[in-house]
């Protein structure tokens, strides 16, 4: 359930990190095949990022002489991730509900209030989540994977942005 | 339009216009430099030195490209702020009292430094308005209006775009129209700006631009920050707010500049608390169309929050 749960939270958080990187570079009025476009690129690296993480984990879980105790480490670390990135998500499903009413005031509230700060502090979230995970677990090992979803989480953006400098993407 | 306590935006300094005759005039990379070396505004002074150039000038063609994308970034502070329904709210009372008064049609709303012509688009896009009126969007730079056009042909959309100066159309606005133009004009630049509005044919202005308070720099800060890409779009972006006019200020400039008008501000504060709003918008109407348009804003005049 924890592991299906964070699965989750990685494809929404990837699939608005497509959003996020088209935003800003499309000036037509009606954007919806865009930005659908857009997310899905962001939904399919962020599967991408999640096998990543499931080929190092599987490759500790292969290599340690303690595989039932990596693996418990890897969970009490995941539950405890869910701690801080849950909340979070939730605060921004709350806001869209929120924002599909139609009025400009509460839209705009919803940018000035959630959007822009959340979006400003998803690094230090991410952060916060990782170490709140570690110290449940403080093996190398955890760290290890932990560091590599951070940097997953933290980088997509900014290979995205490099792979549309390069005229990867539309 | 200087005002040395302010340093200017950097889509300002790096582009030059005669006003007269719209001719492009050569910008100097060097005297750009100097001039936001001057203020200590280092993102400017990056982002200018990264502007290639000809024989000390800034290429007009690198220049366009950098306004074109920033502008299209731009767009995403008006799409988030739902500022195209925002503008067509406070319009529809506006050409309501101007065809209850007899003004006849169509009613001629000129967008002054449309830019790549989001709101002119929008409107369109969303049909907001019936054929008796009629939006055009005008501005001095030839690759903006180019842009504003091929996006609108790209989605099929009427619009008419030109470039020229707003107040010298061979059919002048019976509204004028701008979002985000005012705080670039400042003293005696502001005032002269505002007194061109008082001529026969124009009946009312609709004027948004940020509005000015304590919490406008951080929030513009956390806005851009956090979503725009282009150094441009950021840097200038926090400019606006920091030099945005103070509500106050802005009702006094045009009632010494156009006497002739009704005007007020409007979008001071958030439903009747004493929250500010991003934008708030300098409105101006003819004495026989004031009552009118005050009756069709109804309630709303409350919402928006109103100085006069």
């Amino acid at each position: 359930m924890t592991i299906l749960l964070l699965w989750l939270l990685a494809t929404v958080d990837s699939t608005f990190i497509g959003y996020r990187d088209a935003a800003g570079r499309n000036a037509l009025i009606d954007k919806r095949a865009y930005f659908r476009r857009a997310m899905l690129r962001g939904a399919v690296a962020g599967q991408i990022a999640v096998a990543i993480v499931g080929l190092a984990a599987v490759g500790m879980l292969a290599t340690t002489p303690q595989p039932v105790r990596l693996f418990a480490a890897f969970e009490h670390a995941a539950t405890r991730m869910l701690i801080v990135y849950v909340p979070y998500a939730l605060i921004l499903t709350i806001t869209f509900f929120i924002r599909a009413i139609p009025s400009v005031d509460i839209r705009s509230i919803t940018s000035v209030l959630v959007f822009g700060p959340f979006t400003l502090i998803r690094p230090v979230v991410v952060l916060a989540g990782a170490i709140w995970g570690l110290l449940a677990a403080p093996t190398p090992r955890v760290g290890l994977l932990l560091g590599l979803i951070v940097s997953l989480m933290l980088g997509m953006e900014y290979v995205l942005d490099r792979l549309r400098a390069r005229g990867f993407l539309v | 339009m200087v005002d040395d306590r302010y340093s200017p935006e950097i889509s300002d300094a790096i582009v030059s216009f005669d006003p007269e005759t719209l001719q492009r005039a050569p910008v100097v990379k060097s005297d750009v430099l100097r001039q936001f070396s001057d203020y200590r505004n280092r993102t400017a002074v990056r982002v200018v030195e990264r502007i290639p150039e000809r024989d000390g000038v800034l290429d007009p063609a690198a220049v366009d490209r950098l306004l074109v994308t920033s502008h299209c970034e731009m767009q995403r502070m008006s799409e988030e702020f739902q500022h195209g329904r925002r503008v067509g709210e406070l319009l529809r009372p506006v050409i309501k009292a101007l065809h209850e008064g007899g003004v006849a049609n169509p009613i001629r709303i000129v967008d002054i430094g449309c830019g790549t012509g989001f709101i002119v688009r929008w409107l369109a896009a969303n049909a907001y308005f019936d054929d008796d009126v009629e939006v055009i969007g005008v501005d001095f730079n030839k690759a903006l209006i180019d842009e504003a056009r091929r996006l609108a042909s790209l989605e099929k959309l009427n619009c008419t775009f030109l470039v020229a100066n707003a107040f010298r159309l061979d059919h002048p606005a019976a509204i004028y129209l701008s979002t985000g133009i005012l705080h670039h004009f400042r003293g005696q630049g502001l005032g002269e700006l505002l007194r061109r509005h008082d001529r026969k044919e124009t009946h009312a202005f609709v004027h948004f631009d940020f509005h000015s308070s304590p919490m406008a720099p951080f929030g513009s800060w956390l806005f851009h920050a956090g979503r725009m890409h282009e150094p441009l779009t950021k840097d200038d972006g926090i400019l606006s707010a920091v030099g945005a006019h103070k509500s106050r200020y802005l009702l006094q400039a045009e009632r010494t500049a156009a006497p002739d008008f009704v005007s007020a501000i409007y979008g001071t504060r958030l439903w009747r608390l004493p929250i500010p709003r991003v934008f708030h918008s300098l409105v101006g109407i003819r004495p026989a169309y004031h009552p009118a348009f005050v009756r069709n804003m109804g309630n709303r005049i409350a919402s928006l929050g109103k100085i006069e």
